[in-house]
């Protein structure tokens, strides 16, 4: 499931990263810029922070602004198969220990 | 007037006068001052004064000159009327263009070579565009009016030359300050006059007019005597013969394509040279008009000026041009002497103009064509048309052509070659891990796929093998066309009906051992108040919501943890797998045998850590707050979709422990203590997804192990569902009665042959009694949903395996259990369609075949 043979890595959790891994195969949610948020089944990322995830559902958060109060609308949308640039990325975390 | 002198100035031309457009407009201003010099005693070659700047234009975007410079027809008419210094030239800014154009095409070839002709051009030039396409003729008329009216600046300078004292010869390419600004200043004082500033451009623009036509000729048409008032296009052909000037149509065309469209440019034109509509009696086309303007000056001016330096060699050529022009003449004379002017520059004009490609058929000489009928002249000139076009299509498809080297199709082909061969080569290859290593994924897809697998290539297929369950672990949940989980269930159900078919076959038998059992009957009987031990039931039912709570943040980390170091290490033994030494015999040399041993041992060590690392030996907590670690992992997806591919790497012993832990923990898997479904409250999706994965990945390799397994070991397994589990649970739960299903189904098997261990029997009945007597209370609970569930086959698998080896005693309290629920489907399947009803039936038949019923005696 988590990749093609790697030998070079070990086995302690040397970089930040290896636990991005831990979530292979796992329901995350992941955050992104511009007031976005993903949450899907996470089958691959790299170290660019790209991350393929499936059955994803993303949610927008539209603050509008004329009205004063923190209304904030909420715009979702589901996808299949999600590919996502790892540069809007801002911070992934497994859904369970959200929970 | 001076101003109709303008061709006569062409006569002079020298073979390349550096101030000639294409070439030094820009760059050689001096050169063109020296030039008049210069080129009388043919001192300087134009070699030596061309600087070569005119190499280094791009012209590639020329095309939006006219948007920078406004360059379009009405804008240009606007300019030349607001602007009083471009006020003269502008008037005959196209002439000069004209001229321009002339000189280039008839410049020779090497000459032609240096002023790199736009590229677009060229194609513009193929004759097709007299036919249409306006597109490349813009272009064209852009580029001549911006670079066209430049020359006339270094023109004027050319004419203080003549009037004033030559400069000083030696210094024949440069001049001081001094000189230029004298001889600028004297030049603007001509300026003044009209005249001499129209005559000054053709200077600028030596090259004889007549050799236009040739090269026009063959794109265009063929001359056509005296056919007038034709379609806009075509009259150019046919106005030849009334005027003897046409030939500087085509180019006229060419050059001033938009005015030609609209016309209405030349009517501006006229509008503003006045005089001209007096010289030219038949105006057919505007610029015919404007070319005779010029010529009644010609001779004259020409003769002053320039007869004395031009070279001799030059005058002939001119000549012939001279005569063209003169629209007088020509007018006069008619058809046959204007003829004979261009076949005498032919010669050149091929060489530039257009590709060699073009077929001369076309009928060269007019005459010819005079001699035609309309019909024929018609059909020719719709032939030429054809050709044009094809030519300006090849032309078109052709523009590519040649750019790759044959070395660069060499590279391609290796490129493609070396892909083709990684691509198919692969199994065959000496290096597999090359490929590999180069395309791993694809390997996998492929050679799970089957597609490569010609040859048993041993490896290859083991290979495949790896990843084939994982492959069908992964879609295994949701959609199921995973080839392997159809078989296990298909085997299953076969194992089922075996089962029931070898109860059938001996009945006799059974009722003698049943006749045996009947005591155990009364055992099971006297055990009735058994089900009491349920009371666990609720018990149990507490314990699920609270599981999840229990799982805490650091041990699902570790668990997780555990799991990627569980495919970490597979991983490594696969990978190592691949690099499986040849095997040894007798033979072998010594080198050999070491490299086996070294693989040998790094296997061994491998397939240590990957024991250590499923966690399966640590110790086993009778009352846990936690999930044993195996059992952790078995509750994440990936952790099951990893049993098949341990499975592969641990020998027989150790899958038996692995199914004895499984056994032993059945009621604490997730997919077990939250499977319970009921007609109310179904399973999530989520949940669904996860029991199927286990019944794809886990069950499977399971099955297989129970499905080899000798009695005892069935025996002690469902001993240990027995006494560890809560048999409520396990057998209301898909995953649970799959496992149920299974041992029963083998052990009815192992019953067949008659060498069966008696004890073991005896034991077996005992269990399967106590199974048998805990599962009747729920037997109306276990189907999982409501009667329009169809998913319900396995209940009914179960139930057979049950009937089958039941005592009619319980065959009978079977039957009183789910009663109810056979009497509904068989209700139900008669309002469905054939195909679901007889699917429906044939499941409730699986059960009542197995106790000696059918279906059909309920109908």
């Amino acid at each position: 499931m988590s990749g093609e043979p790697n030998k070079e890595e070990s086995d302690d959790n040397a970089e930040p990263l290896d636990l991005v891994r831990l979530c292979i195969d796992e329901v995350v949610i992941v955050k992104l810029r511009g007031d976005r948020e993903l949450k899907g089944r996470l089958y691959a990322y790299d170290s660019h922070c790209n991350l393929v995830l499936g059955d994803a559902e993303e949610t927008i958060y539209i603050t509008d602004a004329e009205e004063e109060g923190d209304k904030v609308r909420t715009v979702k949308k589901q996808c299949e198969m999600l590919f996502v640039r790892g540069d809007s990325v801002v911070l992934i975390a497994p859904l369970e220990s959200i929970r | 007037m001076s101003f109709f002198g303008f061709d006569a100035m062409l006569a002079r031309d020298r073979g390349h006068s550096a101030s000639a457009p294409g070439f030094g407009q820009t760059p050689d201003a001096f050169a063109g001052l020296g030039g008049g010099v210069a080129g009388d005693d043919d001192a300087i070659d134009f070699e030596d004064t061309y600087d070569g700047l005119g190499d280094g234009l791009d012209e590639t975007d020329d095309a939006f000159n006219d948007d920078t410079f406004g360059g379009g027809p009405a804008s240009q008419q606007s300019v030349g009327k607001d602007f009083d210094f471009a006020g003269q030239t502008s008037k005959i800014a196209h002439t000069l263009q004209e001229e321009q154009m002339l000189y280039q095409t008839q410049q020779p070839p090497s000459h032609q070579q240096r002023p790199p002709p736009p590229k677009p051009s060229k194609p513009a030039r193929t004759g097709y565009e007299s036919y249409h396409d306006p597109n490349y003729i813009p272009q064209l008329e852009a580029r001549a009016d911006i670079w066209g009216l430049k020359p006339k600046h270094p023109v004027p300078a050319k004419q203080p030359e003549n009037q004033a004292p030559p400069p000083p010869q030696p210094a024949k390419k440069m001049m001081s300050l001094e000189e230029v600004e004298a001889m600028i200043r004297a030049q603007t004082l001509q300026h003044e006059e009209p005249a001499p500033v129209l005559i000054q451009p053709q200077q600028a623009q030596p090259p004889p007019l007549p050799v236009h036509p040739h090269q026009q000729v063959p794109h265009s048409q063929p001359h056509f005597p005296g056919i007038p008032g034709q379609g806009q296009f075509v009259p150019q052909i046919l106005q030849r013969p009334q005027q003897p000037q046409q030939p500087q149509q085509p180019q006229h065309a060419q050059q001033h394509g938009p005015h030609q469209r609209s016309g209405s440019r030349h009517q501006q034109v006229h509008a503003e040279l006045p005089g001209h509509s007096v010289q030219a009696p038949p105006v057919h086309h505007p610029t015919i008009l404007q070319r005779q303007r010029p010529p009644p000056n010609e001779p004259s001016i020409q003769q002053h000026r320039h007869a004395p330096p031009q070279p001799t060699a030059q005058r002939p050529a001119s000549q012939p041009r001279q005569i063209l022009q003169n629209p007088s003449r020509l007018s006069g004379q008619g058809q046959p002497m204007a003829q004979p002017g261009p076949p005498a520059s032919r010669g050149p004009a091929p060489g530039h103009s257009r590709g060699p490609s073009y077929p001369s058929m076309v009928v060269t000489n007019p005459e010819q064509l005079l001699h035609l009928s309309k019909e024929e002249r018609e059909a020719f000139l719709a032939e030429d048309a054809k050709r044009a076009k094809r030519n300006h299509k090849i032309a078109l498809l052709s523009k590519d052509n040649g750019l790759m080297t044959p070395q660069d199709k060499n590279f391609i082909t290796r490129i493609q070659l070396q892909q083709l061969m990684t691509a198919t080569g692969n199994l065959n290859e000496q290096t597999p891990e090359a490929a590999i290593a180069e395309d791993f994924y694809y390997q996998v897809f492929s050679q799970i796929r089957g597609a490569l697998r010609q040859t048993p290539h041993q490896p290859a297929s083991q290979f495949a093998q790896t990843y084939l369950f994982q492959t069908n672990g992964r879609y295994g949940p949701g959609r199921r066309h995973g080839r392997g989980a159809d078989n296990h269930m298909q085997r299953m159900e076969q194992q089922v009906q075996r089962a029931v078919e070898a109860a059938k076959a001996k009945p006799k038998a059974k009722q003698l051992t049943i006749e045996g059992s009947l005591g155990k009957i009364s055992f099971s009987n006297s055990k009735t108040p058994r089900p009491l031990l349920s009371m666990k039931r609720p018990e149990s039912t507490d314990k699920q919501p609270s599981k999840p709570h229990k799982v805490s943040v650091a041990d699902r980390t570790e668990t997780l943890r555990n799991i990627e170091n569980v495919y970490m290490t597979l991983m490594h033994m696969e990978d190592h797998e691949r690099t499986l030494p040849a095997p040894i015999n007798q033979d072998s040399d010594p080198e050999a045998i070491q490299r086996h041993m070294e693989w040998r041992t790094k296997i061994e060590t491998l397939h240590k850590k990957l024991w250590d690392d499923i966690k399966i030996m640590e110790p086993i907590n009778p009352n846990p707050l936690t999930p044993h670690p195996f059992i952790a992992i078995l509750s994440h997806a990936k952790g099951k979709k990893a049993i098949p591919r341990i499975f592969r790497h641990i020998d027989e012993q150790e899958r038996i422990t692995i199914l004895t832990m499984v056994v032993i923990h059945l009621d604490k898997l997730n997919v077990v203590s939250h499977g319970i479904a009921t007609p109310e409250e179904p399973l999530s999706p989520a949940l669904r997804d996860e029991i199927e994965l286990f019944l794809h990945s886990v069950v499977p390799p399971l099955y297989a192990h129970i499905f080899e397994s000798p009695l005892n070991i069935i025996i002690g397994l469902l001993g240990l569902i027995l006494e560890r589990n809560n048999v409520h649970v396990v057998a209301r739960t898909k995953i649970g009665m799959s496992l149920l299903i299974m041992l029963i189904s083998r052990a009815e098997l192992l019953k067949q042959p008659p060498e069966i261990n008696v004890v073991d029997w005896e034991n077996w009945t005992e269990l399967y009694n106590r199974l048998f007597d805990a599962v009747e209370p729920i037997l109306p609970l276990i189907f999982p949903g409501s009667i329009n569930d169809t998913d319900d086959m396995y209940v009914w698998q179960f139930l057979a395996a049950m009937g089958v080896g039941a005592s009619p005693e319980q065959q009978q309290r079977l039957v009183i259990g789910v009663k109810d629920r056979v009497m509904e489907t068989v209700g139900v399947s008669k309002a469905l369609p054939p195909e679901m009803a007889g699917a429906r039936l044939a499941n409730v038949n699986l059960f009542m075949r197995a106790i000696g019923l059918d279906v059909e005696l309920l109908g």
